[in-house]
């Protein structure tokens, strides 16, 4: 395992020298900022508003967290979508397109060295993405009192949903050499996740799933969304970190599966 | 001990791609100190047989030892002691050369503390020393070559396999590098011998660097015989190589020839 840190810090200098990942960061950082003001805007004239009206009932139970900073986040995952497949789509593709692959796999590398490198590469982009967000709350520390904790538990949800996107990622761009179809595999797959609580919904309402809601349950639990709201709402729950994990995990072995495949055509 | 092992060992070797017989029953062995020509025509083989030599593909049947390491049994130990240029050299367009081959050296095992050293030592040995700061990608065809080369030969393994090395070089530089496979395979007081196997269309280049010569057609071996013997009789390796490669030799031709009345 000590070469996973060699693949991945070629990979991130690589991703460096491309125009990918500046535009990548540069669009999400100028989004963050655009989604960060329109929501205090918001949540400004509501302030407004409620105070307008008298309802200091309601102005009391207002507060940073609840009001700005997870409508906030909520912005910025569904720009994610977008993103990510941005980094990812020549994770493996573009080794196959250079014939780089061929290298890689005549070397003495274990296929666990080179998958967990690209997406430990990945990781630590996301990574960048997500300080990048933590920014913008971090203001509001220095002008209010938002609560650390839920803040900290938004962060960590948007880093694990990234994570999950890049493991996702890293799959589209295994089983194929094109990385343009790479990326739209993977904007393909996640917005299916992102739809799968209104199929469920759909289903469920037509009864088209069955009496018993078994498929349904099965596919809201499968959706990103429910998950990455529990965190959102500073609720820490292991079944939710375990979700994480376990799509993780799957796409990491059905990348390593999609590289193995090419030694046994 | 794997330092008397022959260099290469390949038994039986066989490839299938579907209803493709790309390799069959390919049995050799290469020494060390050897320089071997792969002859033959296009689809004979010859990349396919070298990619399983190297483990980028494994063989639908038989074994190769490389160094006296199992393809098999002990793939990495195997993989260390290849160096491997396949058929376009694969590089990473906006890394530097010298950046590149560092990173080569590194996932290739070259301990930390002699990496440096490696890498010097390839780029003077493949003329890259003025070039070891720009990126491959602004190289001509010919340094990209050359760098695939250096990158075939940084860690400094005791197997060598090339795949049509000098296509793409001028003159000059095609001179440098039948020398330094020469060298290499047959270095001075002091250092081990190593294999050299290398595919080529350049019939000259085969009569000026190899002492073996291996015909493969239709995926299977037709001559395996020290150059010498081949062109014994006066005859050119263009005529041997002709006559040998103008039947149709393979298994469903055979079958058409019992069959015909
Ligand atoms: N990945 C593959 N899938 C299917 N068939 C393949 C594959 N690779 C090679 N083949 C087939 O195997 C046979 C041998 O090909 P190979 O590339 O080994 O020939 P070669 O001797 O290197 O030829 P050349 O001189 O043109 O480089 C050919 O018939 C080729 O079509
Ligand atoms: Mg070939």
């Amino acid at each position: 395992m000590r070469h996973v840190g060699t693949v991945a810090g070629r990979e991130i200098r690589s991703l460096f020298v491309s125009p990918v990942a500046y535009v990548v960061l540069t669009l999400w950082a100028v989004l963050a900022g655009f989604f960060f003001l329109s929501n205090l805007i918001a949540f400004q004239t509501e302030l407004v508003r409620m105070q307008q009206f008298g309802a200091f009932d309601m102005v009391r139970t207002v507060n940073l967290n609840d009001h700005l900073i997870m409508p906030f986040m909520g912005s910025m995952w569904i720009i994610l979508i977008f993103a990510i497949p941005g980094v990812t789509m020549g994770l493996f593709a573009s080794e196959k397109a250079n014939g780089t692959q061929e290298l890689l796999l005549t070397s003495p590398l274990t296929i666990w060295e080179i998958v967990l490198g690209k997406f430990l590469a990945g990781a630590v982009f996301v990574l960048l993405m997500t300080a990048v967000v933590a920014f913008f709350p971090g203001i509001l520390f220095v002008y209010g009192d938002p609560e650390l904790g839920k803040t900290l538990s938004g962060l960590l949800g948007l880093l694990l949903v990234s994570l999950t996107y890049v493991a996702v990622g890293a799959f589209a761009s295994s089983v194929t050499s094109n990385q343009l179809i790479a990326f739209f595999l993977a904007f393909g797959v996640l917005l299916l996740f992102l739809m799968m609580p209104f199929i469920a919904e759909l289903g469920a309402t037509r009864g088209a799933l069955g009496q018993e809601a078994t498929a349904a349950d099965l596919m809201r639990w499968l959706s990103t969304g429910s998950h990455f709201e529990q965190l959102l709402r500073g609720l820490v729950d292991t079944a939710d970190l375990g979700y994480f994990a376990f799509v993780i995990g799957t796409f990491i072995l059905l990348s390593k599966a999609a590289i193995e495949s090419v030694r046994w055509r | 001990m794997s330092g008397d092992a022959p260099a290469i060992e390949a038994s039986g070797l066989t490839k299938r791609y579907g209803e493709v017989l790309a390799v069959d029953d390919f049995t050799f062995s290469v020494g060390r100190g050897e320089v071997v020509g792969f002859l033959g025509p296009n689809g004979a083989g010859k990349t396919t047989t070298m990619r399983m030599l190297t483990g980028f593909v494994p063989p639908t049947d038989g074994t190769a030892t490389i160094a006296g390491h199992d393809i098999f049994a002990d793939p990495l130990a195997a993989r260390r002691a290849v160096g491997y240029l396949p058929e376009s050299p694969p590089l990473y367009p906006e890394m530097s050369v010298e950046g590149y081959l560092r990173y080569v050296a590194t996932i290739k095992d070259v301990p930390r503390r002699v990496r440096r050293e490696a890498v010097d030592r390839s780029l003077e040995r493949c003329g890259l020393v003025e070039v070891r700061r720009r990126v491959i990608g602004a190289l001509s065809k010919g340094f990209r070559q050359r760098v695939g080369l250096a990158q075939a030969i940084v860690h400094d393994p005791p197997v060598l396999i090339l795949d049509e090395p000098t296509v793409g070089l001028d003159p000059i530089q095609i001179q440098e590098i039948r020398s330094l496979m020469a060298d290499f395979a047959a270095p001075g007081e002091g250092e081990t011998p190593r294999a050299v196997i290398l595919s080529t269309h350049i019939l000259p280049e085969v009569e000026a660097i190899c002492r073996r010569v291996i015909l493969i057609h239709q995926g299977r071996k037709v001559i395996d015989q020290p150059l010498s013997e081949l062109i014994a009789g006066g005859q050119s390796l263009e005529e041997v190589f002709g006559r040998e490669t103008s039947r149709d030799i393979s298994a469903g031709a055979e079958g058409a020839m019992e069959n015909a009345p």
